[in-house]
């Protein structure tokens, strides 16, 4: 039996095993790899920037644990750039488990930052209902938002007095993992009311954000884990996703490698018959 | 102490729903039925406090909205296929929802998706740079064949099955590239789970 079929049959635990040490070995020895900075995610980037200090950003935490791989790093990196800017942020989430996980970066950042909740940032927490909570919520937040996450009347707050309508809103930023998510902003929310959508999805959701983004109806765009990684560069955080970008690397060109050799061996098989 | 307890808890099932990848075993299986378990509480829960008891029966017991009765009744008219005799009045929910969602969806997305989508192919292919022109025939070109691809009232021959071909290596591109960023978001979540084993739980990064 040659090399060549003898790696026809091998076992696909080893391939496993070899992803694994892939990302394995680039955490714990980083080769801090460079980082290009797209055009989408520049352009999150220089919305933010241009906006004037004190502006709501309204951000939407539309995710789950099962994407917070994902999403987690980019949520951090946004809110610590809107802080450094100061401006305000308005966080809700179209999913359960979202405004949760937001809440944890919120906080955490806000007290590097020494801001107020209430004045400088608010969560209203989980708000059910998709499409028809979004067309209600650009009209007349009351509407829709009474109370924050823990149940305190939001007119209390002076960020919450703040907001009443869309055009409250200097951007609204998304972090989404499906349905409910960016599409049900741009279509629902920025159609409706013209306010500026950027937006960081999951790898997957990525390709289809681009007919948007040529349209104009989304600014900017942080793409998976690698979106999130650029965003730290711009903003000269070192965190998770810079952290995952060298594992990331070797695992694509280890898959490159695995695809290469698939097809040589398969040419070779034909071509043995 | 909670959340030494809880990254412990998270770090052990996450070894053993990687167990699988060796093979099937008792630990993998205790993992993803805690899974399944804890799902279907967590939206029951989510599913009482967020929609439930906040939109229904708070309003209800609590405001003095007695009208919310209504939706009440008409909700509950999606069981009257049990009984044959009413099954007939399950038309009443459904026509509902159809009317509803027809009034809000199609008109919004008719307004935010299609004619935005539309009006985005409407692209200068003079006074702009070469490069400008050479990327906007291309959006056009692979808008206008993709469609043509989806027009099955004439068979697929002559220069419509031309067409049509092209249309299909413009979709063969867009698969390619959402086959990389699929590949590219797997490789995150691993990604992310051992940096939470390397990180959180062992503290070696």
């Amino acid at each position: 039996m040659n090399l060549i079929e003898r790696l026809s049959k091998l076992d696909r635990r080893i391939i496993f095993l070899l992803v694994a040490l892939a990302v394995i070995i680039p955490m714990l020895v980083p080769l801090n790899l460079p980082v290009d900075i797209t055009k989408p995610v520049k352009n999150v980037y220089q919305k933010i920037e241009s906006l004037p200090e004190g502006s709501v950003v309204l951000i939407s935490t539309d995710y789950d644990p099962g994407s917070e791989a994902e999403l987690y790093p980019a949520t951090e990196a946004v809110i610590e750039h809107c802080f450094h800017k100061n401006l305000k942020i308005y966080m809700m989430g179209l999913w359960p488990a979202g405004s949760e996980l937001g809440n944890v970066a919120l906080n955490q950042i806000a007290q590097i930052y020494n801001k107020k909740y209430g004045e400088d940032y608010i969560n209203v927490g989980y708000r059910p209902g998709g499409a028809i909570m979004l067309l209600s919520l650009g009209r007349n937040f009351a509407d829709v938002i009474k109370v924050d996450y823990q149940g305190v009347p939001i007119d209390s707050f002076p960020l919450g007095k703040k907001v009443k309508s869309a055009k409250d809103l200097g951007l609204v930023m998304t972090f989404s993992a499906g349905d409910p998510g960016i599409l049900h902003w741009i279509i629902y929310f920025h159609a409706r009311y013209g306010i500026p959508i950027c937006g960081a999805t999951t790898a997957i959701m990525a390709p289809q954000q681009y007919a948007y983004l040529s349209s104009g109806q989304l600014v900017g765009l942080l793409g998976g884990l690698k979106g999130a990684a650029e965003y730290e560069t711009l903003v000269n955080k070192k965190g998770r996703g810079l952290r995952g970008m060298d594992a990331q690397s070797i695992v694509h060109l280890l898959l490159v490698g695995f695809i290469v050799l698939g097809n040589v061996i398969l040419v070779y098989q034909r071509r043995k018959k | 102490m909670i959340n030494t307890l809880g990254i412990w808890i998270a770090a052990v099932l996450t070894l053993a729903i990687y167990s699988f990848l060796y093979k099937d075993n008792p630990f993998y299986k205790i993992a993803e039925n805690i899974f399944v378990g804890v799902s279907a509480g967590y939206w029951a829960v989510v599913l009482w406090f967020d929609f439930a008891w906040p939109n229904l029966f708070e309003p209800l017991f609590y405001r003095g909205q007695w009208y919310n009765i209504f939706p009440v009744f008409i909700g509950l008219l999606m069981f009257a296929p049990l009984i044959p005799k009413i099954s007939w009045m399950i038309r009443i929910p459904l026509t509902f929802t159809m009317g509803i969602s027809m009034a809000v969806f199609i008109t919004q997305i008719v307004q935010g998706d299609i004619f935005p989508q539309l009006q985005a192919t409407f692209l200068p292919l003079k006074d702009v740079p070469a490069f400008t022109i050479f990327s906007n025939l291309l959006i056009i070109i692979g808008v206008i064949f993709t469609l043509i691809y989806f027009y099955f009232s004439k068979e697929h021959k002559g220069p419509l099955g031309i067409f049509a071909r092209i249309g299909i290596w413009f979709m063969m591109v867009s698969f390619g590239a959402s086959f990389g960023y699929t590949i590219m978001a797997r490789v995150s979540l691993f990604i992310g789970r051992v940096y939470f084993l390397l990180h959180n739980w062992l503290g070696v990064i």
